[in-house]
C-alpha cells in the first residue's frame, strides 16, 4: 500500500474534502499541518507553490480537487463508469462554482459595507438558485440517496464540506432543500466520516 | 459507438477544448451552437445552469471542465495511471482557476477598466505561465511523454491570449513552445484549426 502526506495548514479550508475522502476510504495518512511561519520552507517543494498537496510515495499532486478525485479513484469511490465519473465531477465542478461566488465576498471583499451587501445577495439569490439545481440533480439519481450511482462518491463528500460552511452561516439553509439536507446528515454517519468528524481538530475554518 | 452531442453558444469559448480533444481522438460529434436567447430558454433545463453541456447516448453532462475530463477518458488522453490523471487534473485545474479566469478583461465593457484589467493581465497573470514551463517536460508534455489533454487544454489557453492579445507570450518558454507545437501538429487537431469557425473568444 502507497504511504499518504497530505500537506495543509492547520484548518479545514481546501484540504477538508481530500481529508473527508480519506477518511471514507479507510485510508492512513500523515495529516501534516504547517504553521504559517514555516510555510516558506515548504512553498518551494510543493508542485506549484501552493498546498494542499498530496504527496503518494514522493509523486506530489496539487489542486485540492484533483487529489480527493485521485483518493476516489485509488478507493472505487469516483464512481463506476465514465459516465458515474462525469456526472460526479459535474457535481463537484457546480459546488465548486458556488463555493468561489461564496469566497467573494468572505475573503475578497475588503469593504465592509459591500460585503454585507454582497453576503446578502449570496444568500438570497445566488444560493438558492444553484442549490435548486443540486437539489433536482441529486432527485434525478433514484430518489436521491447519493448524487450518482448506489454509494458514496467524492460528489457527496464534496457537498457535505459545502455544506457545513453554508449551515455554519445560516443553519435553516437547506430548509427548502430535504433531499440536499438528508444527504447531508447521513453522510456524516457514514464509516470513516463519522469518526473523522468526531476527532478531528476543531478550527474556525 | 455512443453519439455525441456537445451544446455550446456561437463562440470557440468554453467549448473549444472538449472540440479539440473531438478532433484529436477523430471522433464525430453534433456541435451545436446557440444563439444566446435559445440558451436562456434551455438553462432551467440543463443540469447547472451552465455551458458546455454534453450528451452522450441522451445522458446530459455539464461543467466544462467535467465534460473536457470524459472526452479525454474517452479518446485516451485522461493519463494511463491514475497519478498521471490526477497530474493531468491538477494542471488543468490551476490553468483553468489560477489564469483563465483573468480572460474575463475582454468582457468588460468600460473601456479604461478594460484597459486596466487588460495590462493586469499581462503583467500579474501571463509570467505565471513561468510555474508551467517548469512543470512540462522538454519533449511537450505535462504528463508522461504522451499527449494528454492537460496540453491540450494548456494549447487552448496559449491560442485564446494569442487571439485576444496578439504578441509573443511563450517567448522563453522552450517546453511550453514544444507543447503548442505538439497540440497543433496532432493531425486531427490540425485539420480542425484550418476548418473551425473562427469567433472573437
Amino acid at each position: 500500500m502507497p504511504s499518504y502526506k497530505l500537506y495543509y495548514f492547520h484548518g479545514r479550508g481546501r484540504a477538508e474534502p481530500a481529508r473527508l475522502m480519506l477518511a471514507a476510504a479507510g485510508l492512513p495518512y500523515e495529516d501534516v499541518r504547517i504553521e504559517f511561519e514555516r510555510w516558506p520552507e515548504y512553498k518551494p517543494k510543493m508542485p506549484m507553490g501552493q498546498a494542499p498537496v498530496l504527496d503518494v510515495d514522493g509523486t506530489m499532486i496539487c489542486q485540492s480537487v484533483a487529489i480527493a478525485r485521485f483518493i476516489a479513484k485509488e478507493s472505487g469511490l469516483a464512481g463506476k463508469t465514465n459516465m458515474e465519473q462525469a456526472r460526479a465531477d459535474m457535481m463537484v465542478d457546480g459546488f465548486g462554482d458556488m463555493v468561489n461566488k461564496m469566497a467573494d465576498y468572505v475573503w475578497y471583499e475588503p469593504d465592509e459595507a459591500k460585503k454585507a451587501e454582497k453576503k446578502k445577495t449570496f444568500y438570497d439569490t445566488t444560493l438558492p438558485e444553484f442549490l435548486g439545481y443540486f437539489e433536482k440533480l441529486l432527485v434525478a439519481n433514484n430518489g436521491g440517496d447519493f448524487f450518482v450511482g448506489d454509494g458514496l462518491t467524492h460528489a457527496d463528500v464534496f457537498f457535505l464540506s459545502l455544506s457545513d460552511d453554508i449551515t455554519a452561516e445560516k443553519p435553516d439553509v437547506l430548509g427548502p432543500y430535504p433531499k440536499l439536507a438528508a444527504l447531508a446528515e447521513r453522510i456524516k454517519t457514514y464509516p470513516g466520516i463519522k469518526e473523522w468528524l468526531a476527532k478531528r481538530p476543531k478550527t474556525p475554518w | 459507438m455512443p453519439t455525441y452531442k456537445l451544446t455550446y453558444l456561437e463562440f470557440q469559448g468554453l467549448a473549444e477544448p472538449a472540440r479539440l480533444l473531438f478532433a484529436a481522438g477523430g471522433m464525430k460529434y453534433e456541435d451545436v451552437r446557440l444563439k444566446r436567447e435559445q440558451w436562456l430558454e434551455l438553462k432551467p433545463r440543463s443540469p447547472t445552469g451552465h455551458l458546455p453541456i454534453l450528451e452522450v447516448d441522451g445522458t446530459v453532462i455539464g461543467e466544462s471542465r467535467a465534460v473536457w475530463r470524459l472526452i479525454a477518458k474517452e479518446v485516451g488522453m485522461a493519463g494511463k495511471t491514475l497519478l498521471e490523471q490526477a497530474r493531468a487534473d491538477m494542471i488543468v485545474d490551476s490553468i483553468f482557476g489560477d489564469l483563465t479566469p483573468d480572460l474575463a478583461f475582454f468582457w468588460e465593457e468600460d473601456e479604461n477598466k478594460k484597459k486596466e484589467l487588460k495590462q493586469k493581465f499581462v503583467e500579474k497573470t501571463l509570467p505565471t505561465l513561468a510555474r508551467f514551463e517548469k512543470l512540462a517536460s522538454a519533449e511537450g508534455y505535462f504528463v508522461g511523454n504522451s499527449m494528454s489533454w492537460a496540453d491540450v487544454y494548456c494549447f487552448y489557453f496559449i491560442d485564446v491570449v494569442n487571439k485576444l492579445i496578439p504578441g509573443e507570450h511563450l517567448k522563453g518558454y522552450a517546453s511550453l513552445k514544444r507543447v503548442v507545437d505538439n497540440v497543433s501538429s496532432n493531425p486531427g487537431i490540425a485539420k480542425w484549426l484550418k476548418a473551425r469557425p473562427e469567433t472573437p473568444f
